[in-house]
């Protein structure tokens, strides 16, 4: 047996909606509970108050990625038929500066604000229907920036192969990153607990 | 003695420990690409007989490209020159040798033919040990598909009945659509004239290769 199981065929379309549907579902509950659900959690990342997120963020990017490298190395997943989009660099920049840039006022990312609207929290409704206006908007302008939308093709590019470094030292360079970043997050939530004690 | 200091460190600082482990193996560890082999079972394979090969008719093949019904990546297994002197419409030409080096996924559907029966039973060996899923092959090959679709013989009646008569003209059709001809009289007489097409024959034919329908995902 090798993965991806549902382009390998091992399921059809119905069976991996439901796959999906279950996912789904484990992902939200974790998001939920670790606080992705809460815009005042996400927020304290930025004031270092609680950096919960950011740690639970970059654990499962850690892991994800040591997953996928070794069940490719071991022959279990075939990492050609995983999908992972083609680079157009000046249009994803920009895209992302606005997904950022949303993000920061708004206090969710489209997938936690699904979340927090699943839990009821009025702020993530609104969030949810600006989205919705948002996606509307760019499809009614989508013929305008059609050119701009698809400049600098860059084709399916990856760092390693970009760089043509070596994949196991870009994974160790992102899991120093990580302890990296875990050392700083909590000496950082000590400092600013310290603080609020001293005021 | 190591392992107890291990043992005895929180949960978080094994787990990044542990982590630190795994990049530094990766390192030396190399591309985690095209590394799905698969162990061939000499027993099992010998067992496998040719009828369990999947096969696809000449006829259906022609029928799928007329109607643009295709979802094949249909792969011509013979050199580039005898490709370019003629191949079937919708093919690409991909050698037997090039066949792991080319950019088939595993999850392709794909159709292999050639004019060698056992290079073509060697891809399909070749593809299926390296678990390819969906391969299967061409009945009889070109040479099938130049004796029954470009000229086809007519074994016909002098005094043909009205289905012999629809199933002629059927043929004929096929034949002229693929710029080929329907033959007439003995099979023996028919093959001294049998030319290939030339390649540019059948201008009209323009199909959506299965590959340009590439699905776009993410999230």
């Amino acid at each position: 047996m090798t993965a991806p199981f549902y382009k390998f065929g091992y399921f059809n379309d119905e069976v991996s909606l439901i796959v999906a549907f279950v996912i789904g579902i484990f992902f939200g509950l974790v998001l939920e509970k670790s606080g992705f659900g809460s815009g005042r959690m996400l927020a304290a990342q930025f004031y270092f108050t609680d950096m919960r997120v950011f740690k639970v963020m970059f654990t499962a990017i850690v892991t994800a990625m040591l997953g996928l490298f070794y069940f490719a190395w071991i022959g279990f997943l075939d990492l050609s038929l995983v999908y992972y989009g083609d680079t157009y660099l000046v249009p994803q920049i920009l895209g992302g500066l606005i997904l950022g840039v949303g993000f920061v006022v708004g206090g969710y990312c489209p997938g936690t604000s699904a979340v927090a609207v699943s839990t009821g929290r009025i702020d993530a409704i609104f969030y949810a229907l600006g989205g919705m206006f948002g996606i509307f908007v760019f499809g009614e302008m989508f013929p305008f920036i059609t050119d701009f939308f698809y400049s600098t093709h860059m084709g399916r590019i990856n760092i390693p192969d970009l760089l043509g470094i070596n994949y196991g030292l870009i994974m160790l360079v992102v899991i120093l990153m990580a302890i990296a970043g875990f050392t700083a997050a909590e000496w950082a939530e000590k400092m600013v607990a310290k603080k609020k004690v001293e005021e | 003695m190591i392992l107890q200091t291990f043992a005895n460190y929180p949960p978080r600082k094994r787990l990044g420990l542990l982590a630190v482990l795994l990049g530094f193996i990766a390192i030396f560890a190399g591309s985690p690409f095209d590394r799905v082999e698969t162990k061939i079972n000499a027993k099992e394979m010998s067992m496998l007989s040719v009828d369990e090969i999947t096969n696809v008719n000449v006829e259906q093949l022609a029928d799928d490209i007329i109607k643009s019904k295709f979802n094949f990546r249909l792969i011509d297994l013979r050199k580039s020159d005898e490709y370019a002197k003629y191949n079937i419409p919708s093919s690409e030409n991909i050698p037997v040798d090039r066949l792991l080096k080319s950019d088939l996924a595993r999850n392709d559907n794909i159709l292999l033919y050639s004019d060698n029966d056992f290079e073509t039973a060697q891809a399909w060996f070749l593809l299926k040990s390296n678990n390819f899923k969906g391969v299967s092959v061409l009945k009889g090959g070109l040479k099938t598909w130049q004796e029954n679709i470009l000229f086809p013989t007519c074994g016909c009646d002098p005094n043909p009945t009205k289905e012999q008569q629809h199933k002629h003209n059927k043929l004929a059709e096929i034949s002229k659509y693929f710029g080929g001809s329907m033959q007439t009289g003995s099979v023996v007489n028919s093959k001294v004239d049998m030319k290939m097409p030339e390649i540019e024959a059948p201008t009209n034919i323009k199909l959506k290769k299965a590959k340009g329908k590439k699905k776009r995902e993410g999230c």
